[in-house]
C-alpha cells in the first residue's frame, strides 16, 4: 500500500515542467520512431540512452516509460492507415485496420486502436504498480543458488522462446556471455581475453554494446536493405483523416465489450511478464483468443475493431507485464526493458531484488509516468497531432539515417569521451548487423551480455558455498522451483510444440 | 559446397569460439579444490558456442541450396557505411566535430541517396550538425573536441 501511495505522490515530480517536458518529448519521440516502418522505440530510447548521464535518474526513467507506451501504440498508425506496421507489436492491428481504413473508418480505427492502447497501458501499469511490491518481497527469498537458476531460467527461455531458430538463439545468448566475461574477473584480480588492451580491463561498456546492436546495426539494415520508401509515400498521400471522426461511438464500445479490453489486457500482461515475449506475442495471443470466442469470427479480418481493441490492449499492457521481472529480479524481457535496466547501471543503481525495497522513491515517478502516459498522452497525442500522423513516413530517410548515425557515435563517445568507445559500438554494430542478417535474434546476445556476470558470479558463489556439489541446486527449495518452472517451459516450447505460429516466427525478423 | 555466403559466417563465429575456447583453457585448471576457477565459466561458454555454430554449419551444409537462394545481396551500401563511420572515428579527435561531422553527415546523406542536389544536402548537413551540436554541448553539457583543441 505504501508503495502505491508512493506512485500517486510521484505525479507531483512528473508534473514538474522539467520532468513533464522530457515525458511528453520522450513520447512524442516513440511515436514518431514507432510509426515509421523499420525504426522502432527501442532505436530511440538506444538513441536518448547517452543523453540520461546529464539527467537524474528519475527523470531518465519516466521518459523511457513514456517512450516505451509510445513504441507500443505508435506502430497502429502506419499499420491501419497504410498496412504497413512500424512496430511488430502492431502486426494483428493491421488485419481489421487497414480493412476499416479501405471502408473510409480509418480515422474510426485509429480511434478505436488509441481506447484500447489506454486501456491496456492503464491496467498494465496499475496491475504492475500493484503486484510489483509484493513479488519483489518474493524475490527477497530467493537465495543464491535460486539466483543462478533463474537467470539460467530467463536465459534458457528466451532462447527456446525463438522457435525455429532455437541454434542461433543460443550461438548468441553464447555470444553475449563471451561479450560479458571480457575483463577483470569479479571474484579474483584476474584480467580475461583483454589481450594487454587496457581499455578492456573494466569489461565492454554497456553503451557501445545497446548503441551498436540497435542503432549502428539498423542504420547498417537500412543500408543493406532499404524499405520500399516510395511505395509508403505514395500511399500514405493518399490517406485523409479528420480530427472528428477519432472519437468511436459507445454503440461501438458496448459492441466490443469491456471483457474484450480486460481480457486482452491480462494476456498482454502475463506474456510481458514472461522473458524473451513481447509485444508482438501479446497482440497475437490475444487477438487469437478474442477470435476464438467471438459470435462471428468470420469478420475478423475483414474489419472488425474487436480485433483492432484485442491487439492493441494486449500490447500496451505488456509494458507493465514486462517490467515486474526487470524491477524486481533485474531480468530484461525485451529490449526496451533492456535499456532501461541500462539506465539504472550506468547510474551506479545495482537492479536485482533489493531494488524495489531500497529504491522505491526512484522507481515509484516511473511507474507514474507509465500510467500518465497512458492515460493522458496516448489519447491527447491522437487528438491535437492525430491528423498530421501519417505524414511522418514522408521524413526524409536520407537525412534521417545521417541524423540517426551521428548520434549513435557521438552519443558512445559521451560516456567516457574516449573513441575507444566510438569503436566498440561500430564494431558491435557490425556484429548485431550480420547476426540480424544471419537470422540470429540479438535480443538473445543483449540478455546473455546483461545477465552473464551475475550468472557467473551466482553460479560460482553457489558452488563454493556447497563444496562443489552440484546437487545443491535441486535440494534448495528456491533453485529446485526455477529448475522444475525450465523444464515446464522446455516441455512447452520445445517438445509439445504448439499447433499455431506466432507472429514472430513468420515475420523473424 | 562446404563455403557459401550463409555459412561463411558461421565458420568465422566458430573460430572465434574456438580461439575464445582456447584462450579461457589458458587461464588455468577450471576447477580447483572443489572451487570454480575464472577459466570454468568461459571453458563452458566457449564449448556451448562451438556446439551451438556445429549445429548450424551442419543444418547449412545438409539444406545448401535454401541457404543460397535466401542470401543474395541487394547492395554493398552497408559496406560503405562502415567505412564512413570508421574514418570519422579516426577524424573525429584529429579534427574535430565540427568539420568531421559536416562531411560525415554529408557522406551519409550522399550514400543513402542519389549524387544530385549537393549544395542543398551540404546545408542540410551543417544544420543537423549544428543543432546536434546545441544539443550535445549546450543543453546536455557535453564537451565536443574542436580543431584548436
Amino acid at each position: 500500500m505504501d508503495f502505491i501511495l508512493l506512485v500517486f505522490n510521484s505525479f507531483s515530480l512528473l508534473m514538474d515542467p522539467f520532468n513533464l517536458t522530457y515525458v511528453v518529448l520522450g513520447f512524442l519521440i516513440g511515436t514518431i520512431f514507432a510509426a515509421i516502418p523499420g525504426l522502432t522505440a527501442t532505436l530511440a530510447m538506444a538513441l536518448l540512452l547517452p543523453l540520461t548521464y546529464t539527467l537524474s535518474v528519475e527523470t531518465a526513467l519516466m521518459a523511457c516509460a513514456s517512450i516505451y507506451m509510445a513504441g507500443m501504440c505508435g506502430g497502429s498508425i502506419t499499420a491501419t492507415t497504410i498496412n504497413i506496421p512500424g512496430a511488430p507489436s502492431s502486426m494483428m492491428t493491421a488485419l481489421d485496420g487497414y480493412p476499416m481504413q479501405q471502408q473510409g473508418k480509418g480515422a474510426l480505427a485509429l480511434g478505436h486502436a488509441a481506447l484500447g492502447s489506454m486501456f491496456g497501458g492503464a491496467v498494465g501499469a496499475l496491475l504492475l504498480i500493484a503486484v510489483a511490491p509484493f513479488v519483489a518481497e518474493l524475490s527477497l527469498l530467493v537465495k543464491t543458488t535460486g539466483k543462478f537458476s533463474l537467470l539460467a531460467f530467463a536465459i534458457i527461455v528466451v532462447v527456446i522462446a525463438q522457435r525455429g531458430r532455437i541454434p542461433q538463439a543460443g550461438l548468441a545468448a553464447c555470444i553475449g556471455l563471451m561479450l560479458a566475461t571480457v575483463g577483470l574477473d569479479a571474484m579474483e584480480p584476474i584480467t580475461r581475453f583483454t589481450y594487454g588492451d587496457s581499455n578492456l580491463t573494466a569489461g565492454i561498456a554497456l553503451m557501445p554494446v545497446i548503441i551498436g546492436t540497435f542503432a549502428i546495426a539498423e542504420v547498417l539494415m537500412q543500408a543493406y536493405e532499404p524499405t520500399d520508401d516510395a511505395a509508403t509515400k505514395a500511399a500514405a498521400s493518399k490517406v485523409k483523416i479528420r480530427r472528428r471522426d477519432f472519437i468511436p461511438p459507445w454503440s461501438d464500445i458496448r459492441k466490443i465489450g469491456f471483457m474484450c479490453y480486460f481480457k486482452s489486457c491480462l494476456i498482454g500482461y502475463f506474456v510481458g511478464t514472461l522473458p524473451g515475449a513481447g509485444g508482438s506475442m501479446g497482440s497475437f495471443l490475444a487477438y487469437t483468443e478474442t477470435v476464438r470466442t467471438s459470435d462471428e469470427p468470420e469478420t475478423f479480418g475483414k474489419g472488425n475493431p474487436k480485433g483492432i481493441v484485442a491487439s492493441e490492449s494486449a500490447n500496451n499492457a505488456v509494458c507493465g507485464g514486462a517490467m515486474v521481472p526487470m524491477l524486481t529480479f533485474g531480468i530484461p524481457g525485451d529490449p526496451i526493458t533492456a535499456i532501461m535496466l541500462g539506465v539504472l547501471v550506468i547510474n551506479g543503481v545495482q537492479p536485482g531484488p533489493q531494488l524495489m525495497s531500497d529504491q522505491a522513491g526512484m522507481i515509484a515517478p516511473m511507474l507514474a509516468a507509465l500510467l500518465f502516459s497512458a492515460v493522458v498522452l496516448i489519447p491527447l497525442t491522437l487528438y491535437l497531432i492525430g491528423p498530421y500522423f501519417i505524414k511522418i513516413v514522408s521524413i526524409r530517410k536520407d537525412v534521417l539515417y545521417a541524423v540517426i548515425a551521428l548520434l549513435a557515435i557521438v552519443g558512445s563517445f559521451v560516456a567516457t569521451y574516449s573513441t575507444f568507445q566510438m569503436f566498440m559500438a561500430l564494431g558491435m554494430g557490425i556484429l548485431a548487423f550480420y547476426l540480424r542478417r544471419n537470422g540470429f535474434p540479438v535480443i538473445t546476445m543483449l540478455l546473455g551480455y546483461i545477465l552473464g556476470p551475475n550468472l557467473e558470479e551466482f553460479l560460482r558463489r553457489s558452488l563454493s558455498l556447497s563444496n562443489g556439489d552440484p546437487t545443491t541446486f535441486l535440494t534448495n527449495l528456491d533453485s529446485l522451483f526455477f529448475v522444475l518452472l525450465t523444464l515446464v517451459f522446455v516441455y512447452f516450447l520445445v517438445i509439445r510444440k504448439p499447433a499455431t505460429k506466432s507472429p514472430a516466427d513468420r515475420s523473424a525478423s | 559446397m562446404f563455403i557459401n555466403r550463409q555459412n561463411s559466417f558461421l565458420y568465422v563465429i566458430l573460430v572465434v569460439s574456438v580461439g575464445y575456447l582456447i584462450s579461457a583453457v589458458s587461464l588455468g585448471a577450471p576447477i580447483v579444490d572443489n572451487g570454480l576457477t575464472p577459466s570454468f565459466f568461459p571453458i563452458l561458454v566457449g564449448a556451448a558456442a562451438i556446439l551451438f555454430a556445429t549445429v548450424l554449419i551442419v543444418q547449412s551444409l545438409r539444406n545448401p541450396v535454401e541457404n543460397t537462394k535466401s542470401d543474395e545481396p541487394r547492395t554493398y551500401t552497408h559496406l560503405l557505411v562502415i567505412a564512413a563511420i570508421f574514418v570519422y572515428i579516426v577524424a573525429f579527435r584529429q579534427i574535430g566535430y565540427f568539420i568531421s561531422s559536416t562531411v560525415f553527415v554529408f557522406a551519409l546523406i550522399l550514400i543513402f541517396s542519389r549524387v544530385e542536389k549537393l549544395l542543398l544536402k551540404a546545408g542540410i548537413s551543417v544544420l543537423v550538425v549544428a543543432i546536434c551540436y546545441v544539443m550535445f554541448q549546450k543543453l546536455f553539457g557535453v564537451r565536443l573536441p574542436t580543431l584548436w583543441g
